[in-house]
């Protein structure tokens, strides 16, 4: 009798413990969710939004992660899938060049300008 | 029904009033003085009146519900609570863009009051270009986005304000914003207006400094109630998204910083009035420019709630009448600008401002391009992309660690040349003191990152030196340090509470249970109930910390009955140290309801720092004024 209460108990704990089990996503995953944008949502990233889309999409990328994906393959696969546009963080390519570039470009003409107010620059 | 007629026709006068006031200030500047008598004071609060002759009577046709409005038909409903028939005026287009006349005649009015010291000549010009602004926007709200327009047969109940826009903060939002962008236009006129008469010179510095800190404050305290609103009720636990209509309200605020540090050099050195006057058109032109952008609908944004193509080409078109209007003004007068070739010594107060304005006007060029590139991408070659908060964090963030040090250096140093830099070797030291706190620190949570080090470290440093200053004896400069060392505070808990959040999402259901770093989170019970104009149903949780101690958290879903939408409201509980969050949405298996609990620490701490800035910014205003 004792064995079968302690046995049932032990049943009990473990099915406690399985409600307990919430596949809490890794920082990778967490880092993946947050570049892809919920395409059904109005500027929401997946990793925001409680949608079935993103819900979905959070689902895929885990099964591509357990199936030895990298990040980047990932990248690649969405962004095969859905277009350049679900994702937040731009690869540079020929469309990006100036997106990632004239920011720089911006500081660097600043910086000259202001060297030469500071005349350490002489004309 | 009368109200809508009286609303219509009063906007018209205000528009004839528009030309009147055009017409009689030109006439003066040119010696006709005797053609009109009338006052033109009298006048433009005249135009103003009419303006808020016009706005309350929209008001009242909020207040009573008079569906033949057309706004109000889409805007309102007879459940709403009286507070939200009031906000639900400039909860859409039409009616924020009369609220924006309304400010926009008033601080014409104001600055017309105000200026009394300032030449008849340089307030004339002023209040014309004021003229052109106020008209292009009466144009824009009588033939594109008319308030007043009716509907016929009268519908017996209206459509609703969006429930996610039925929120106390967000009610008070817009007007703070508002009175923030449309002071920007005086700053503009009156920058233009002394370019032409050539007087862009130390007084005129210390004159509109008043109204570059006034926009300045509103501003800021626009966007942190946005930001206050997005945090609790956008549900996602985030202050700030990178998002294009945040990204819009930045971009003027950045230029106007840039403009309040500038104008200092102007105003004690006679120095880069060029580049005064060039920040004080681009400030305006970006609150237009972010109108067109919101209004126009083509940026794709939780906040765009109008779009309509033919706004959108009306905006633009102004938009690049004003810019093409000064830029004329500025290459036609800008030989008149006293341009001192001297250069600055490095080691000088007005060198670190200038490198202040380089690195805000990095951040600005950051943000434009991150903002509108996607747009000219998708016009020119069909491509879309999506630029993210991974793209902004990428390039801003290592250049705040130089910011940050110029910022701590900058304002202990003197005006044209500076004593050595006294104390250099303590300086030294001190940094590297904060060096090692910044590692212990990052230390004991395990995780020492150097670009993560010197970030923090950056940070203490201006942090601390914010602190000497403030405890130092002598003169102080208590308005600066105070922004200074709430902008050091801000960056600190946004560093913190980015290395600290934590969160757990699950799916539970009534009686469940869910462990979370030796909290346990119960999940009681579910109560509905009734409130004005939704139902709820209020989530009963209870969470038990390692302390012992259990909270009781009810985070509630509202069915909203006009328009039917379904939103969630986020429990908080705040305190110094943290604020836990808890936020519950429905998912299609009715019995299951998606929990996300985060514990997001220094939370508040944003807030306050924030306030601090603005604190800063009131104090300097009051000096003045004396």
């Amino acid at each position: 009798m004792k064995k079968l209460s302690i046995f049932l108990m032990l049943i009990i704990c473990l099915n406690n413990t399985y409600s307990f089990a919430v596949d809490k996503p890794t920082e990778l995953e967490n880092k993946i969710f947050k570049n892809l944008r919920c395409l059904i949502c109005q500027g929401q990233s997946v990793y925001d939004s409680q949608s079935d889309f993103a819900e979905s999409m959070k689902i895929v990328v885990r099964k591509n992660l357990k199936s030895g994906m990298s990040e980047k393959d990932i990248y690649q696969f969405m962004r095969n899938n859905y277009g350049e546009w679900v994702l937040y963080d731009p690869e540079i390519n020929k469309g990006t060049y100036l997106l990632w570039g004239l920011p720089f470009l911006f500081f660097l003409i600043g910086g000259a300008i202001i060297l030469r107010k500071l005349g350490v620059l002489k004309r | 029904m009368i109200f809508n007629y009286i609303g219509n026709y009063s906007t018209i006068i205000s528009l004839f009033l528009s030309l009147a006031i055009f017409l009689r200030s030109f006439l003066k500047l040119k010696n006709f003085d005797q053609l009109i008598k009338i006052d033109l004071k009298k006048l433009i609060f005249f135009q103003f009146f009419f303006i808020f002759v016009s706005f309350i009577s929209l008001l009242i046709l909020f207040l009573n519900s008079e569906f033949g409005n057309i706004t109000v038909y889409n805007n309102s409903h007879t459940t709403k609570p009286l507070f939200y028939k009031v906000s639900g005026l400039w909860g859409n287009h039409e009616g924020s863009l009369l609220l924006w006349l309304l400010i926009l005649t008033l601080t014409n009015f104001l600055y017309f009051s105000l200026s009394l010291s300032r030449t008849t000549k340089e307030r004339l010009f002023t209040v014309i270009f004021q003229q052109i602004i106020i008209f292009g926007f009466i144009v824009f709200l009588i033939f594109t986005s008319n308030p007043f327009n009716e509907i016929f047969p009268i519908p017996k109940e209206g459509l609703g304000l969006n429930p996610i826009l039925q929120d106390p903060i967000l009610a008070i939002h817009p007007p703070i914003l508002y009175l923030g962008y449309v002071s920007t236009s005086i700053i503009f006129s009156s920058s233009l207006s002394s370019l032409i008469l050539g007087n862009v010179n130390s007084d005129w510095a210390s004159h509109i400094k008043n109204w570059i800190l006034c926009s300045w404050i509103f501003l800021t305290g626009g966007i942190l109630l946005g930001s206050i609103w997005a945090y609790y009720e956008l549900g996602w636990g985030g202050f700030w998204f990178w998002d294009p209509v945040e990204n819009i309200s930045l971009m003027p605020w950045i230029s106007l910083t840039a403009l309040l540090h500038c104008i200092l050099v102007l105003e004690k050195r006679s120095s880069l009035a060029s580049w005064s006057i060039i920040l004080c058109i681009s400030t305006f032109t970006l609150s237009v420019c972010g109108t067109f952008l919101v209004r126009s609908g083509i940026l794709n944004s939780v906040h765009t709630f109008a779009n309509d193509p033919e706004r959108g080409l009306y905006i633009l078109f102004f938009l690049f009448f004003i810019i093409f209007l000064s830029l004329v003004i500025y290459f036609f007068y800008e030989e008149k600008l006293s341009i001192s070739n001297k250069s600055f010594g490095l080691i000088t107060k007005e060198s670190h401002i200038l490198i202040n304005n380089w690195f805000l006007m990095y951040f600005l060029s950051v943000i434009l391009i991150g903002t509108i590139y996607p747009i000219f991408l998708e016009v020119i070659s069909n491509q879309r992309i999506s630029v993210g908060p991974p793209f902004f964090n990428k390039l801003i963030i290592p250049f705040l660690i130089p910011f940050l040090i110029f910022m701590s250096l900058g304002p202990n140093l003197g005006w044209i040349k500076s004593k050595k830099i006294e104390k250099k070797l303590t300086l030294i030291v001190f940094f590297i003191v904060n060096l090692f706190l910044s590692f212990f620190i990052l230390k004991s949570i395990g995780d020492v990152k150097l670009f993560t080090l010197l970030l923090l470290t950056a940070n203490l440093y201006l942090f601390f030196i914010t602190i000497k200053d403030f405890l130092k004896k002598g003169y102080k400069n208590y308005s600066q340090i105070i922004s200074h060392f709430g902008f050091s505070l801000l960056i600190l808990s946004i560093i913190l509470n980015a290395i600290f959040s934590k969160e757990i999402i699950a799916n539970l259901k009534v009686g469940e249970e869910l462990g979370f770093e030796n909290n346990k989170i119960t999940f009681q019970r579910i109560e509905t109930s009734t409130g004005p104009n939704f139902e709820k149903i209020v989530g009963v949780f209870i969470i038990h910390d390692q302390k012992g101690e259990s909270n009781k958290f009810m985070p509630e879903i509202r069915i909203y009955n006009k328009p039917e939408v379904i939103t969630s409201e986020a429990f908080i509980k705040t305190s110094i140290f943290k604020d836990r969050f808890l936020v519950i949405n429905p998912i299609k298996d009715k019995t299951y309801f998606n929990v996300r609990y985060q514990e997001k620490p220094l939370m508040i701490w944003i807030w306050i720092s924030t306030l601090l800035i603005m604190l800063g910014g009131c104090i300097k205003f009051l000096k003045n004024e004396k």
